[in-house]
């Protein structure tokens, strides 16, 4: 685990998203702020429509109406990328910036061979001559684990796994400072995931860039990433190094998130899960958003106050009226 | 909660089941051997998991246990009769009134532009489960109390899109329990859920089987899922199920490789990605391109010559344990 001493590479200060629908607008995004620094793994945590998706659109600005950004700024060294001009943009797209998402694998053109797609993103932004650029190709692929040969297939003649690594071929082709993985691994096999997991951390060590690693699953969050963010019902309620997260979650959510999944590590145990399903974002209860949910709400301040996130010691983030209480007594 | 003792008879049963699928023309197709030669048990109040990657095969033996696909060789046997030989529309609809099935996607397995009482209404018609007015909306509102959609006179008068995935999945289940099920057939029923929904709907069905007695045939790709819920465990691979052990037993202690390399690839927190983890390797085989022998082998790090001559039969390692593979030859052949 590398402390983050250097400069952030991504801040995202008090982003605000919401979506504008006929039954009014949600907000999918609340003041929402962390720093992302250069080499690292960042996860980003959170059931469906808690809004890590929506983080992750905003920073690309691949977010379209009805979802709009309210408030906040993302800072890239120390450009705001919401305030890019379409050329700057698209400078910053695939030559700082890739993108890697779920249904990657459904994303190649199925009518263009994998070298062709490859070729096609590095022609796209760098005078490169073909030649040069299939080149290239074919060491993107075999750094990651694909054979060389397979340069000339198309997409189908592929299994999943194989497409799903070419696509982070595509993604590392312009050799990007930060790839944004939205669930990249979920739609593959656990033996799939695991190497490509690997592959993903190998690439990391290799060629240092950071990682935005977006996922529903804890536990391979906590494997792969250095700190994670956990999300709930659009506000960042938790934020940490991954392990001490992991060992010692603070937030109550986090507290019964990970106990919520059954694991194959360790003695078989009780679970206790999570009452309650999130909330309906377009009327999100008052104070904290969890407190419906939450079993050591605390009548008059969860219910009323909305929780800062506040740092705890060390690089501890929590957002929870409990927390402050005592940690400032420690 | 085990019924090793023989003279309990089981209630399903699957013996020697294959499946083989046909694809592309008359003369270009090939076959696709998606199971073969699979046998289990299901008793009352007993859970099962099917544990699998996709396109292991797993999928397939559940519609052929829910008589949606014929099997191209095997038996299935209710209570000891054989399901197969039975003929005509009354003997399927008694069947499937018993064996009922839960499908994975929520989203899509009910019909929008129905209440949600439309879904548990329809097997209550069909198997005659209540007559009249008043007895079914009774039997409704039961069913919506069972599976914990209360209250349950609200949720009835609602649309799928106006419920949750989880509140979705509650639906089918209550839909199941409405034909008055010996075994459900659930498969993947947890997959397309979040996290802290996925518990409920497993502890829900735990529920089930401790108080109705419902057996029930649990089909996960994650093999935590199935250490929870399941007593027991089949691990399948390319259409052949190559080991079975009680829960506990086939996760502390698995035998074959390929239930050792599934269990290397779950995510441990505890312990961080490390190198070692390079054993996980390879991807699962082309099913119209099988050869003659174990199709592991390719990616087994154990693999000797007879593994690619032919596929080894079942060799029985304890009472409630086997496994196919040649590494366990000393054991018993599994008659």
């Amino acid at each position: 685990m590398k402390a983050p001493a250097n400069d952030p590479l991504i801040q995202i200060q008090e982003l605000n998203v919401e979506y504008r629908t006929l039954r009014g607008a949600v907000r999918a995004v609340e003041n929402v702020s962390f720093d992302l620094y250069a080499n690292e793994v960042f996860g980003l945590a959170g059931e469906s429509g808690c809004g890590k998706t929506t983080v992750a659109n905003a920073i690309t600005r691949l977010l379209k109406p009805p979802a709009y950004i309210t408030g906040g700024r993302i800072l890239f060294r120390d450009i705001d990328i919401l305030q890019m001009s379409p050329e700057q943009l698209r400078n910053f797209r695939w030559d700082q910036l890739s993108i890697v998402f779920q249904s990657a694998m459904n994303a190649l053109n199925p009518v263009l061979t994998i070298g062709n797609q490859i070729i096609d993103a590095m022609q796209a932004h760098q005078s490169i001559s073909y030649e040069q650029a299939r080149g290239h190709a074919k060491q993107l692929l075999r750094t990651v684990g694909i054979d060389v040969q397979r340069v000339d297939s198309y997409p189908h003649q592929l299994s999943g796994g194989m497409r799903q690594r070419a696509v982070i071929a595509i993604a590392l082709a312009l050799n990007p400072e930060l790839i944004i993985m939205d669930e990249p691994t979920t739609a593959l096999d656990v033996v799939v995931q695991k190497q490509i997991l690997q592959e993903i951390k190998d690439l990391r060590d290799q060629f240092g860039f950071s990682i935005l690693f977006i996922t529903h699953d804890l536990s391979l969050l906590v494997e792969i990433s250095d700190r994670i963010g956990i999300m709930y019902a659009g506000k960042l309620v938790e934020a940490g190094p991954s392990l001490e997260i992991f060992a010692d979650p603070k937030h109550p959510y986090t507290d019964r998130l990970m106990n919520s999944f059954p694991t194959v590590h360790g003695p078989r145990r009780e679970l206790l899960g999570i009452p309650g399903a999130p909330p309906d974002l377009i009327d999100p209860p008052a104070g904290c958003r969890f407190h419906p949910r939450c079993e050591l709400a605390i009548d008059g301040e969860c219910d009323k106050l909305i929780p800062p996130l506040i740092r705890i010691g060390g690089e501890r983030d929590v957002a929870c009226h409990l927390i402050k209480e005592a940690e400032v007594v420690s | 909660m085990n019924p090793s003792g023989n003279d309990k008879q089981p209630i399903l049963e699957a013996r020697n089941l294959s499946k083989e699928f046909h694809t592309g023309g008359a003369f270009t197709g090939g076959t696709v051997k998606a199971v073969q030669g699979a046998s289990f048990k299901l008793y009352r109040g007993h859970v099962v998991a099917l544990v699998g990657e996709s396109g292991s095969g797993k999928s397939t033996i559940v519609r052929m246990l829910a008589r949606l696909y014929d099997p191209t060789e095997g038996d299935i046997l209710y209570e000891g009769e054989n399901v197969l030989e039975q003929r005509g529309r009354r003997a399927l609809l008694d069947y499937r009134s018993k064996v009922q099935m839960v499908f994975q996607d929520p989203f899509s397995s009910l019909n929008p532009v129905h209440r949600a009482s439309h879904a548990v209404h329809r097997p209550l018609k069909i198997y005659d489960k209540a007559r009249g007015r008043g007895a079914l909306r009774q039997k409704l509102i039961e069913l919506f109390e069972l599976v914990s959609l209360t209250p349950a006179d609200e949720f009835i008068e609602k649309y799928p899109h106006q419920l949750s995935g989880g509140q979705r999945q509650r639906i089918a289940i209550a839909r199941a329990l409405a034909a008055e099920p010996e075994v459900i057939l659930a498969d993947e029923p947890v997959s397309m859920l979040d996290v802290s929904i996925r518990l409920g709907i497993l502890n829900l069905m735990a529920d089930l089987r401790e108080k109705q007695g419902i057996g029930f045939l649990y089909v996960t790709h994650d093999l935590a899922s199935a250490r929870y819920f399941s007593d027991e465990i089949l691990v399948m691979y390319a259409g052949y199920i190559v080991e079975q052990a009680t829960s506990e037993e086939l996760i502390s202690n698995p035998k074959h490789p390929y239930t050792q390399m599934l269990l290397a690839a779950v995510p441990d927190p505890s312990r961080g990605l490390k190198t070692e983890d390079a054993d996980v390797q390879g991807e699962i085989p082309d099913l119209t391109d099988l050869g003659s022998g174990c199709p592991f082998a390719p990616r087994c790090k154990h693999v000797m010559d007879v593994c690619h001559e032919a596929m080894p039969g079942p060799t029985r390692l304890e009472d409630e344990r086997w496994v196919r593979c040649y590494l366990y030859e000393e054991g018993v052949p599994v008659a």
